[in-house]
């Protein structure tokens, strides 16, 4: 009864996935014999400037999205749980943005920040601080891409921070109350401690998935100018589709995955004993 | 009331007004001036009184057809991979629920091992292998892709909701001689239909969406909508704002008043998926 999951699995990303490996190991493009060059293609890509490049891109974007996540969806579930009116409008308007898709998002944050007519950017010059100079900045750029992603996943951080909390007994904030223990210590000694299972979980996730940032930024800047914007995926694409440099695409294609396994390596650790405790019994 | 009280209430309101208006606004923005007319776009500082009109739907309807034919491609790949993914999903997680064997757990771990290897990565292969099985630019390919990236998730969901059904109930039908198929499709299948909704939430809203993939593998007939979108923000001649919108909004609409219908179920997707995977 497993088998349609894991033949879908097997075929479609574990296969593949293997065969990258094999890719990095050649030199190949469309139509060519392949032949076998050792790990020549890593060599090619760590010495490429444009892959560090890449590589400082995402970190510092899925470093600054990720933790801003958390932060504001830890205020935003607390913010929840202290009790707001009209409940379920504020989850609806709260989860809004789940709904939205990666490229209708694109439109709603280059409008909003578009230089001449924008409302964000005439908000901002309005408070007399410079509009934010996407189309031509790198870093503007990679700020509008950080805002645009943060603005997309909030709502995956949201809900699992808030689900956690409202798990946590009510009891536990009475007693601490009873003893007299202020609103700071009782976030500090009840809150933090509870929640950090989920926050561990919500920013792991996170970080994998925002790790994989793509069409946020292809949409946006395209990885221009002067592929100054560009991340780990859109350099991947552009190596393999545009460079037809399929053997240093896969080279990426590897390191992403080396990278996702090794945030996870902590995760997947706890995970195979606990299934393995569970399963055996 | 005491000054202080007054004073978190006030912080606490404005706090509210804040998240409000960060999650409302971009898309209240494209909605709204998906109504006004080009002078009322451009308009600065903008126009919160203007006079509707519907001249960019009309723009939208004549000069994008394409966009129509997309929403269609989107409907048929969402409904297809939200099928594919619901039923195998359902029928891994009623073997992960019931059964207990290390190489079941070895292939669970595997299923979540496998959420790790980013989309992107494994477009290299399957790009020339779709165009060998003249498999490019069709639904299938999407179907499948979209299925199969929700499956390992969708799987873990639902043994989580089949792991509440007490064991008795099918222990009993199998007693009385039903067979594994019968035991999946009469029981398990109405039980747990509340975390098969989870799961379909999730990839309905995936599949509609998705960009990476579908700028992969379609070009013309299978094109679903966020492609067509994405050329019209590319679009060599400038961007058409007004038309932009009235496509974005099409496009969202359905789908955002489908998460708000659908709010309990993925919120209780997302907790049993996070937490317990």
């Amino acid at each position: 009864m497993i088998a349609p999951v894991q033949a879908l699995i097997v075929a479609i990303i574990f296969v593949p996935a293997l065969f990258v490996f094999w890719l990095s190991l050649t030199e190949s493009s469309f139509g060519q014999r392949t032949t076998f060059v050792g790990l020549a293609n890593y060599a090619t890509v760590l010495g490429d400037p444009y892959f560090w490049r890449a590589l400082r891109n995402t970190v510092v974007v899925v470093l600054i999205v990720v933790h801003v996540e958390l932060l504001l969806g830890l205020a935003m579930a607390l913010l929840f749980a202290s009790g707001v009116p009209a409940r379920p409008f504020m989850l609806a308007a709260v989860l809004a943005p789940y709904a939205v898709s990666e490229v209708s998002a694109v439109v709603m944050w280059r409008y909003l920040f578009d230089v001449d007519i924008g409302f964000a950017s005439q908000a901002l010059k309005a408070l007399g601080l410079p509009p934010l100079e996407w189309a031509i900045d790198p870093t503007h750029g990679l700020i509008l891409v950080a805002l645009l992603s943060i603005w997309l996943h909030l709502p995956f951080t949201f809900v699992i921070l808030y689900a956690a909390r409202l798990a946590v007994p009510g009891e536990l904030y009475e007693a601490a109350q009873v003893d007299g223990a202020s609103p700071w210590r009782r976030f500090r000694s009840v809150t933090l401690p509870l929640l950090m299972p989920a926050m561990l979980i919500a920013m792991l996730f996170r970080y994998i998935f925002a790790f994989r940032l793509f069409s946020e930024v292809w949409l946006m800047t395209g990885g221009g100018p002067a592929r100054q914007t560009e991340v780990l995926a859109v350099y991947l694409y552009l190596e393999a589709f545009r460079y037809n440099a399929f053997g240093d695409a896969a080279a990426t294609g590897w390191l992403l995955v080396l990278a996702s396994l090794l945030l996870a390596l902590w995760y997947l650790r706890r995970l195979y004993r606990e299934m393995f405790a569970a399963h055996a019994s | 009331m005491r000054p202080d009280v007054i004073l978190r209430r006030l912080l606490k309101g404005l706090a509210l007004v804040v998240v409000l208006g960060w999650s409302l606004i971009p898309i209240a923005m494209i909605v709204v001036s998906s109504f006004k007319a080009d002078r009322d776009i451009f308009a600065v500082p903008p126009r919160i009184a203007f006079s509707p009109t519907l001249v960019n739907y009309a723009g939208l309807w004549a000069r994008w057809g394409d966009f129509f034919t997309g929403m269609l491609n989107s409907l048929v790949v969402t409904a297809g991979a939200t099928i594919l993914a619901v039923l195998a999903s359902t029928m891994a997680g009623y073997a992960y629920s019931r059964f207990r064997h290390p190489a079941l757990a070895g292939s669970a771990f595997f299923l979540i091992f496998i959420r790790l290897i980013p989309p992107i990565v494994i477009t290299l292969p399957l790009f020339p292998a779709v165009n060998v099985l003249g498999l490019n630019d069709t639904h299938v390919v999407l179907i499948v892709l979209y299925a199969t990236f929700f499956v390992s998730l969708g799987t873990l969901v639902m043994r989580t909701f089949i792991d509440q059904i007490p064991r008795e109930v099918d222990e009993a039908a199998f007693i009385d001689g039903a067979t594994r198929g019968q035991i999946l499709r009469r029981l398990i299948f109405p039980l747990s239909a509340q975390g098969m909704v989870a799961v379909a939430v999730f990839v309905i809203v995936y599949a509609w969406n998705e960009f990476l993939f579908a700028f992969m593998f379609t070009t013309t007939r299978a094109k679903t909508a966020p492609l067509v979108i994405s050329e019209m923000i590319g679009a060599a001649e400038g961007v058409e704002w007004g038309v932009l919108f009235a496509a974005s909004t099409v496009q969202l609409l359905p789908v955002l008043l489908f998460v708000v219908l659908a709010q309990k179920h993925l919120v209780a997707g997302l907790t049993a998926g996070a937490t317990k995977g």
